[in-house]
């Protein structure tokens, strides 16, 4: 898919959001390859063991815009191609697996459809998890923080103190705020005094997790592990710790991340089309 | 007769079921000391703090426990040293004698799983088994709404999350315990298990197979609501062949409000 004429004039002559000594963009055609380098030279040191990267597609191909999201989904590919953009990047797997190796899906037809859609929409997929969330401070923590009204944070702890709540008012705001519909769960009493939040998305782990609820009153959780980070609150509270969880799920505790990272995927390409691709709470709750 | 007694009889009832006893295992002790006089068992999806207390109230001051005891599938304490709530666990098992002993990869190795049987009884599915395919339970047809409503009211669950079209109609449906939620297929309808991640897997495969007509549904029980019943199974399974030991099931509960 080619640039149209017009897309790139209007991309030549978009302001400059980026600091003045920084050379302007170079007035060729930018392939997905050029804008992928970009971001890679922008985010810090590239790893030599990751899983991001390419996915699917042919990146030497001329840009026509990026569509971030959290999963790169099969509804989100349409979107995305529907809005005229052919790079899509994504924090999770879009082939099923943490490698994004179908495995034993490869003959599957949902997989076959998936592929097929890609080939002929004439995306390209390309995977950006580790190197974005291990950016300091830690993005994910801070859009759910611009997302709840929390300005005092996170420190090097991802620790915030708020506003003095209970835990049922801070539950409703977080559901509110995150768009929540089944996916929350709660270990905590309602009345719960809340002063300070650790907010931990993603895959919630033991260790920082051990570290860290010693200084705050609740851990705000993507997705802790039953077997680790659920039953430790548990027990803290059953050795007469005031701490709680909340658990909101892997997806909508990173999908404020990604609006963050299509807003700074914006000003490493100032005047390109940059869509964010929402996927909401996938969960409702099975009593209600 | 001592803690490490009722392992020995537990390891020669497995081996007289054809289970050898594994050289790699998670199955050993976690807590307490294994030549302790043993008054009672007690069986549970996972030995938590509030159940070590209902166990020491019972009497029952052996806790023979499916997950872990300290939070880590390996239950590895170092990072824990200095941690409050781990040294306040600690210390209780020791005041109140008890011996945690954990009983996880062997007894996914029985015939029927009793992980998933234990799910399936208290989920009244017994009867619907498949005869050929393991772990396959073929429902009355429903919708998805209503089977997950069903499940709620039988298990009692405040916590079970469902993705996937309410309306869709349900027929087939694979059941794992814990971690072990069976990968989505065309082959059946729904996957019912524990806990899974959100990366990629089954939540992308239902949102992909949903947006090219196949509709599909997840029910995410929690882990504890997959696995406790499990471990009442496993109680029977104990009594068979330790007549003289009271056994009782304690079950962890599902942890959310």
């Amino acid at each position: 898919m080619r640039m149209t004429r017009r897309a790139f004039v209007q991309a030549a002559a978009a302001p400059m959001l980026v600091a003045p000594q920084q050379a302007p963009p170079p007035l060729v055609e930018l392939t997905i390859a050029h804008l992928v380098g970009r971001i890679r030279a922008a985010v810090g040191p590239w790893r030599e063991k990751t899983i991001d990267g390419f996915k699917a597609g042919d990146p030497s191909v001329a840009l026509s815009g990026v569509a971030v999201t959290v999963a790169a989904r099969l509804e989100n590919l349409r979107r995305a191609a529907s809005a005229g953009c052919n790079l899509v990047i994504t924090q999770e797997p879009v082939f099923y697996g943490a490698n994004d190796e179908p495995a034993n899906r490869a003959s599957d037809a949902v997989y076959l459809a998936k592929k097929a859609y890609i080939d002929q929409a004439k995306l390209v997929v390309w995977r950006f998890s580790d190197h974005w969330s291990t950016r300091q401070p830690d993005p994910r923590v801070v859009a759910i923080a611009d997302a709840l009204g929390w300005k005092d944070g996170p420190g090097n702890d991802n620790i915030y103190r708020v506003p003095e709540t209970s835990l049922s008012s801070l539950m409703a705001l977080v559901s509110k705020r995150l768009g929540l519909r089944g996916g929350m769960r709660t270990v905590g009493p309602p009345d719960l005094r809340v002063r300070t939040v650790l907010v931990s998305p993603g895959t919630t782990d033991l260790a920082s997790t051990v570290a860290r609820l010693k200084g705050a009153d609740v851990v705000l959780a993507g997705e802790p592990r039953e077997w680790e980070v659920v039953p430790y609150v548990l027990d803290a509270r059953e050795a007469g710790a005031a701490k709680a969880l909340i658990s909101v799920g892997r997806i909508v505790s990173e999908e404020p991340g990604m609006r963050a990272c299509a807003a700074w995927i914006r000003t490493l390409a100032p005047g390109l089309r940059v869509e964010a691709l929402p996927v909401s709470d996938p969960f409702w709750n099975a009593a209600s | 007769m001592t803690a490490r007694e009722i392992v020995t009889r537990i390891q020669q009832q497995l081996a007289s079921q054809k289970i050898n006893w594994r050289a790699e295992t998670v199955d050993t002790f976690k807590a307490g000391d294994p030549e302790t006089p043993i008054a009672g068992i007690a069986t549970t999806g996972m030995a938590t703090f509030g159940v070590l207390k209902r166990a020491a109230k019972a009497k029952r001051n052996f806790v023979i426990t499916h997950e872990p005891t300290f939070y880590n599938h390996q239950d590895q304490t170092t990072a824990l040293a200095q941690d409050p709530t781990y040294e306040a666990k600690q210390r209780f098992i020791k005041e109140n004698q008890l011996v945690v002993w954990r009983f996880h990869d062997h007894a996914h190795a029985l015939r029927p799983d009793p992980l998933v049987a234990g799910s399936a009884r208290a989920l009244g599915w017994t009867a619907y088994a498949s005869t050929t395919e393991p772990r396959i339970y073929n429902v009355p047809p429903t919708t998805l709404g209503a089977l997950a409503a069903d499940i709620a009211r039988r298990l009692k669950g405040r916590g079970i999350r469902v993705a996937g079209d309410p309306a869709m109609k349900v027929a087939r449906v694979a059941l794992g315990p814990g971690y072990g939620v069976p990968p989505l297929t065309a082959t059946f309808d729904v996957a019912v298990g524990g806990e899974a991640s959100e990366s990629g897997g089954n939540s992308e495969y239902l949102a992909d197979a949903a947006a090219s007509g196949q509709p599909k549904g997840v029910i995410l029980l929690g882990h504890m609501l997959s696995e406790d019943f499990g471990m009442f199974e496993v109680g029977e399974w104990l009594r068979g062949f330790l007549p003289d030991v009271p056994v009782e099931w304690i079950p962890a509960g599902e942890p959310f409000s």
